[in-house]
Formats: structure tokens, C-alpha cells, sequence
């Protein structure tokens, strides 16, 4: 397979694994097990119930940084990828930080008199983080999907009243597009602090684990953002339009 | 600095991205090639200019080199539609880059040889770098910093990239736990 072209229906979905082992987790959070034997991606994806072209979407984006969706687009429902970065969302929140949280209080655990006071900062440095990220993901969750699903709703039923064009002339994703924070940052400032500035610590290995959970979920959201700005507001900005041009057309 | 555009709108975008990026130069404005050269001409401690390709007319080039004759040590920056005449002493925004590339492009435009620091990158901080870091993990502004230090706010934004560089820390968060790590400031001390 020529690396240069993003997965296709016809992509045998080993080869996905093989080709890039980070979409481990991505296709786990799809529900799919392994045994894939000689199936496609299509194969697979219709065994499991799910929309092949989102499927792609996703394995593409997180795949390759470069990869724009364009056609495709118009062939899944937005509330697909709302309820899979919802799901992400929560595997964060409920899996990814608590694990980190866990190695850092380890940490604090084993670590001598004197650098107890170091690690106390940098726990207080990541619970402040892990509020913030709190904050983000929960504004989406709770103002952008919603706002998301109504779009989609409001389309379907075709229920088209004078309010509708204000609020999607007002509340449109590009507002949120324009104001996406960065929520990387302070994560490679945590590891900053450990790799650079840290003394150093007698558990070594939970140090290294720490580390190595750092910097997956920086990599994460750094994909996950991406995906939000590549697929889901570009699929929200059609959705809007839609709307604008059907209005218009009453 | 310079602004140099045709149209009012330009160059009231230019100064939004300029407070976007936190940089409060002294402001002078030119809607044409004569006025910007006279502008370049006349005021002596300008340093850059950002300029509109509609200013510099279809020679770009020779236009460039006309600035350039004036003064040789000034920073270009150009906007402009296409690529195909640029020069290297100049740095180039196309309209079609994105809010991400501008920023980053005027941001490099800003601080590639404002470097003050006296020590290798390798090495510690020097002293008046720990004066800034401080202040700035204390919560202090760029203006209050500013005015604590004696220093001008482009003075302390260099010094703020320099710190960042060496340090590999880009937040205020992350700068202040580095601050009181090394005993630098008091946790109690931090403005909330």
C-alpha cells in the first residue's frame, strides 16, 4: 500500500494496525477486537454496525496530520461524531487522568523529604490543568454538541421558525472554531518541569511511566483537536449552511 | 514601527494581530510608497515596517531595494498575494496563509535578532532574565513588568521568549512552579 494515500473501504484492517499501531486505541474505542483475518475495513466496520466513512475519517485524521476530509464528509451524520468525541471525552476524563493522578501520587508516596515539596507543585500544577480541561471538554459537551444535535434535528424536521437563522448566524461553530483553546500546552510544560528541572527522584520507574502517559495524552488531544477542527466543525459549517439555505428557500 | 497599507482596514487588522501577539510598538502609519519612505526617512529608531504589496507596486523588488537604500538595517515584513518575487531580505505573509501562520510569521518577524540574552542556551538564566521571570510568575503584567524593571514591554517580551526557550516552559502556570522549585519566589507572594 502506497503510505502516501489515507485508508480506503478496501484497506485490509490488519494493515491499518500494522501501518500505525497508535490507531490501537482509536479502534478499540470503536468496540472492534482483534481476529480481523483477511477482512477489509469495510468488512469489519459492517460487522460491527458502524459507518465505514466515518470510521475512515477518523483513522485518517489521526493518522496522517496533513489528511483534509472533503467529500466524505457528506456521507456520515453529525451526531456520530458528536457521540465519539463525547465518548473520547469521557475515556480522558475517566481513564487517562485518573492513571496519571495515580503516578503522581506514587510519587509523592516514595519520593524523599526533600523533593516532596517539588512534586507537591507539580500536583497541584496538573489537578489545576485537569480543572481547566474539566472546563473544556464540558463546554462541549454541554454548549457546543447540544448545539450540534439541534442543528442536525432542526434540519430533519424541517422546522424552520424566524429565531433560527439568528442563532445559527450567532452561535455558528466558527465562533467556537475561533476561540478552540490549546490544551497542550501546560501538559508539555508538565514534562518540561520533570525532564528538565526536576532533581532527580528514587522511583525511577513510576517516573517513566508518568512521562510516558504525558506524552500520550498530549499526542491525543493534540489528534483529538484536530479532528474536532477538521472534521467536525467543517461538517458543522455545512450543516449550518444547509439550514441558511433552506430557510431562505421557505 | 511602520504600517504601511493602502486601506484603512489593513492596517487596522495589523494592529489587531500586533495585540494579539502583545507587542505595543510606537505606531506610525503610511497609505502610500512616498509617505513610507519618508516615514523610514525621517523617524530614526524605526525597525520595522509591515507593508502591503498594493504600496509597493508591480516591481516589488526594486521597491524593496528603494527601502532598503534608505535604511539597510530595517525589517520587512510583506504582504502580499504570491510568492514568485520575493527576495531573501525580506519576510513574506501570502493572504491565503492561516490566523495560525500569521501569528507565527510576525511573531518570528518580532524577535529574530531582538535577542538581549548574554548566555548560551545551554546555560542558566542570566540575571536580569531572573528579574522578568520572577515578576512574570508573581502574575505581574508585561506593562507592570515593565515599568518595575525600567525596561521597555518589547524589552520584556524578548526577555519572556528567551526564559521560555531555555527553560522549555511556556505557561505562567508552569513558569511559577519552576520559580518557587528554585526557591526564585514564595508561593504566598503569587497574585491570584
Amino acid at each position: 500500500m502506497n503510505s502516501n494515500l489515507p485508508f480506503s473501504p478496501k484497506t485490509k484492517m490488519a494493515d491499518v494496525i500494522h501501518k500505525d499501531y497508535r490507531l490501537i486505541p482509536i479502534i478499540g474505542r470503536f468496540g472492534i477486537d482483534y481476529g480481523f483475518s483477511n477482512k477489509s475495513v469495510n468488512e469489519v466496520c459492517g460487522e460491527y454496525k458502524i459507518n465505514v466513512w466515518f470510521f475512515l475519517e477518523i483513522i485518517n485524521s489521526y493518522h496522517n496530520k496533513e489528511y483534509f476530509p472533503q467529500e466524505e464528509l457528506k456521507n456520515f451524520n453529525t451526531s456520530l461524531i458528536v457521540d465519539y468525541l463525547s465518548n473520547t471525552h469521557a475515556y480522558y476524563l475517566n481513564v487517562k487522568v485518573p492513571e496519571i493522578e495515580g503516578y503522581i501520587a506514587q510519587i509523592k508516596n516514595e519520593v524523599s523529604i526533600d523533593n516532596l515539596k517539588n512534586i507537591e507543585l507539580l500536583s497541584d500544577f496538573f489537578s489545576e490543568y485537569n480543572l481547566e480541561l474539566i472546563n473544556h471538554l464540558d463546554r462541549e459537551d454541554t454548549i457546543i454538541f447540544p448545539y450540534i444535535t439541534w442543528l442536525e434535528d432542526t434540519l430533519k424536521q424541517r422546522n424552520f421558525t424566524a429565531g433560527i437563522v439568528k442563532k445559527v448566524k450567532e452561535e455558528s461553530i466558527e465562533q467556537y472554531a475561533r476561540h478552540h483553546e490549546n490544551m497542550e500546552m501546560k501538559l508539555s510544560d508538565l514534562k518540561n518541569l520533570i525532564i528538565r528541572h526536576l532533581p532527580p527522584i528514587i522511583c525511577k520507574e513510576i517516573c517513566q511511566k508518568l512521562l510516558i502517559e504525558l506524552f500520550r495524552l498530549e499526542a491525543d488531544l493534540e489528534d483529538h483537536s484536530r479532528i474536532e477542527d477538521k472534521v467536525l466543525v467543517p461538517k458543522v459549517s455545512l450543516l449550518e449552511q444547509q439550514i441558511l439555505i433552506a430557510c431562505e428557500a421557505e | 514601527m511602520c504600517i504601511a497599507c493602502k486601506h484603512f482596514i489593513h492596517r487596522l487588522g495589523v494592529k489587531t494581530i500586533l495585540s494579539v501577539i502583545g507587542i505595543e510598538p510606537d505606531l506610525f502609519e503610511a497609505d502610500d510608497f512616498t509617505s513610507t519612505m519618508s516615514c523610514i526617512r525621517e523617524i530614526e529608531e524605526l525597525k520595522f515596517v509591515v507593508i502591503a504589496q498594493d504600496i509597493l507596486g508591480s516591481d516589488m523588488s526594486k521597491s524593496i531595494l528603494k527601502l532598503n537604500a534608505i535604511n539597510p538595517d530595517i525589517k520587512l515584513l510583506i504582504v502580499c498575494d504570491d510568492f514568485c518575487n520575493c527576495q531573501d531580505n525580506a519576510l513574506y505573509i501570502s493572504e491565503y496563509d492561516t490566523r495560525q501562520q500569521v501569528l507565527e510569521k510576525f511573531q518570528r518577524f518580532f524577535h529574530d535578532d531582538n535577542d538581549e540574552s548574554t548566555e548560551t542556551s545551554s546555560g542558566l538564566l542570566s540575571e536580569r532574565e531572573i528579574d522578568v521571570l520572577k515578576a512574570v510568575a508573581l502574575g505581574y503584567s508585561n506593562k507592570e513588568i515593565a515599568d518595575k524593571l525600567f525596561i521597555s514591554i518589547n524589552t520584556v517580551i524578548s526577555h519572556r521568549k528567551n526564559i521560555t526557550e531555555k527553560l522549555g516552559i511556556k505557561t505562567i502556570a508552569g513558569l511559577t512552579v519552576y520559580a518557587v522549585m528554585h526557591d526564585l519566589i514564595k508561593p504566598e507572594d503569587v497574585k491570584v
